[in-house]
């Protein structure tokens, strides 16, 4: 349990502050997840570092050629952004889909990303839109690909107090879908999630990128089924190929939600779907 | 162990309190301040029983720790029936109520709704309950007693 729970408002307050702190910290921002964790006595730390309310993390701006994020900006927020509707289509089709309506009042992509579930929907369309994380360790930024932060499930790439500040999403119009395979109708932990960003025209596909979660140890870029893809027209005999690589490039597990040789089934059906809405 | 120092507002009451650090925000709400109104049901953000709106939005008081709340405005199920909410005559009228353990999540929940659009459909009223568990099997009822008040609204 935390014997010290600090708040911060702003960045440089949080760097400022943290050498004072215990070492055996925790970054609290939606705590939709830590904090299970915490209620089921299995995440335990010495201090929990409130980020939820520090101002740089709570922005959603734009440049001529960019789209940034803030990681604290919460799901609901960006479900009424129009930013986010023109520029980063597969998120704003994501956040519906994205546990209840008052988790998404509190959960962040920041959080749905350090916590690196396999099945994390917001880093799967992230992914899609080709998005790049923007790290920040005492005012040292990095950026780098979503995706390699992943190391595996429940395990993440992110250097001791380096904390995520954001997404930068290049403005590139395309076309996008979400498709989700789940138990409850509105409202759970998905079996399947498929996210197709592509750029078609005339059933031309022009750019493609698919990406996966629970189907893998990390949500994962089905990168052989997009080569198959791109650069062809869309026809059944391409679509049945592409459907059928990426039941070989998944590697789903058997759990309580589903089995795996349905989860694998389901890769292409769902692939198949979501081409067909997207073309 | 460090205590923590909240300032918050309650049910339209300004709080300052020493908290423990490992409080979250239900255990302050119901042990703190006695307002026993907010449940816990899971615990893991499942269920709905522990929404109170922070700011105007619902969210699960269990998946929150006391601390973040510092310099927001809460409201719970006892600030609605303070002030007379509709919804929570409607629920009585409508026979939404069974065991009521529940209740006051979709009552916080459907606030939050209502406040946002009050001309909600009967889809945005399920689509917007769907974080909510009743385990007596009520939703008709509930679904028809939010609706009641979102007609009233369009009076």
């Amino acid at each position: 349990m935390p014997e010290v729970i600090e708040k911060f408002y702003s960045l440089k307050e949080l760097w400022k502050k943290l050498p004072k702190l215990p070492v055996d910290r925790k970054y609290l921002a939606g705590g939709t997840d830590l904090i299970v964790g915490y209620n089921l006595g299995i995440s335990s730390n010495e201090c929990y570092l409130d980020i939820s309310d520090i101002r740089e993390l709570n922005l959603v701006r734009e440049n001529k050629k960019q789209v940034f994020i803030g990681a604290g900006v919460k799901l609901a927020e960006l479900g009424k952004n129009s930013l986010i509707k023109r520029w980063v289509p597969a998120l704003y089709d994501c956040v519906p889909h994205f546990a209840s309506s008052s988790l998404r009042n509190m959960a962040t992509l920041g959080g749905n990303l350090a916590n690196a579930s396999p099945s994390a929907d917001g880093v799967c369309a992230l992914a899609a839109s080709r998005a790049w994380v923007l790290l920040n360790l005492y005012g040292k930024r990095e950026s780098k690909p979503v995706l390699s932060v992943l190391k595996g499930p429940k395990k993440n790439a992110l250097k001791k107090d380096q904390i995520i500040e954001g997404f930068i999403v290049p403005k590139k119009r395309h076309k996008a879908v979400f498709l989700k395979l789940i138990s409850r109708a509105k409202f759970g932990i998905g079996k399947v999630g498929i996210c197709v960003c592509a750029d078609i025209e005339k059933k031309f596909v022009k750019d493609i990128n698919v990406v996966l979660s629970s189907v893998a140890p990390t949500v994962f870029e089905a990168k052989k089924t997009s080569s198959i893809l791109k650069y062809s027209y869309l026809t059944a005999k391409i679509v049945e190929k592409a459907s059928e690589t990426i039941r070989t490039e998944v590697s789903p597990i058997s759990d309580i939600r589903s089995a795996q040789d349905y989860r694998r089934e389901m890769c292409g059906v769902l692939l198949e779907r979501a081409l067909r809405y997207i073309a | 162990m460090k205590k923590y120092l909240l300032k918050c507002q309650v049910n339209g009451k300004n709080i300052e309190r020493e908290i423990r650090p490992d409080k979250t925000l239900l255990e302050f709400i119901r042990e703190d301040l006695g307002l026993t109104g907010t449940k816990e049901g899971c615990g893991e953000g499942e269920c709905g029983a522990c929404l109170v709106l922070l700011d105007g939005r619902a969210v699960n008081s269990c998946l929150m720790m006391a601390a973040q709340a510092h310099g927001k405005k809460i409201i719970t199920i006892e600030g609605l029936r303070d002030e007379k909410n509709p919804l929570i005559d409607s629920f009585a009228k409508e026979a939404a109520v069974q065991c009521g353990f529940c209740i006051p999540g979709f009552i916080i929940k459907a606030e939050e709704l209502l406040s946002e659009n009050p001309e909600a459909t009967d889809d945005e009223i399920k689509e917007s309950l769907a974080g909510n568990l009743c385990r007596c099997t009520g939703y008709k009822n509930i679904i028809k007693a939010v609706g009641k008040v979102r007609k009233k609204c369009l009076k």
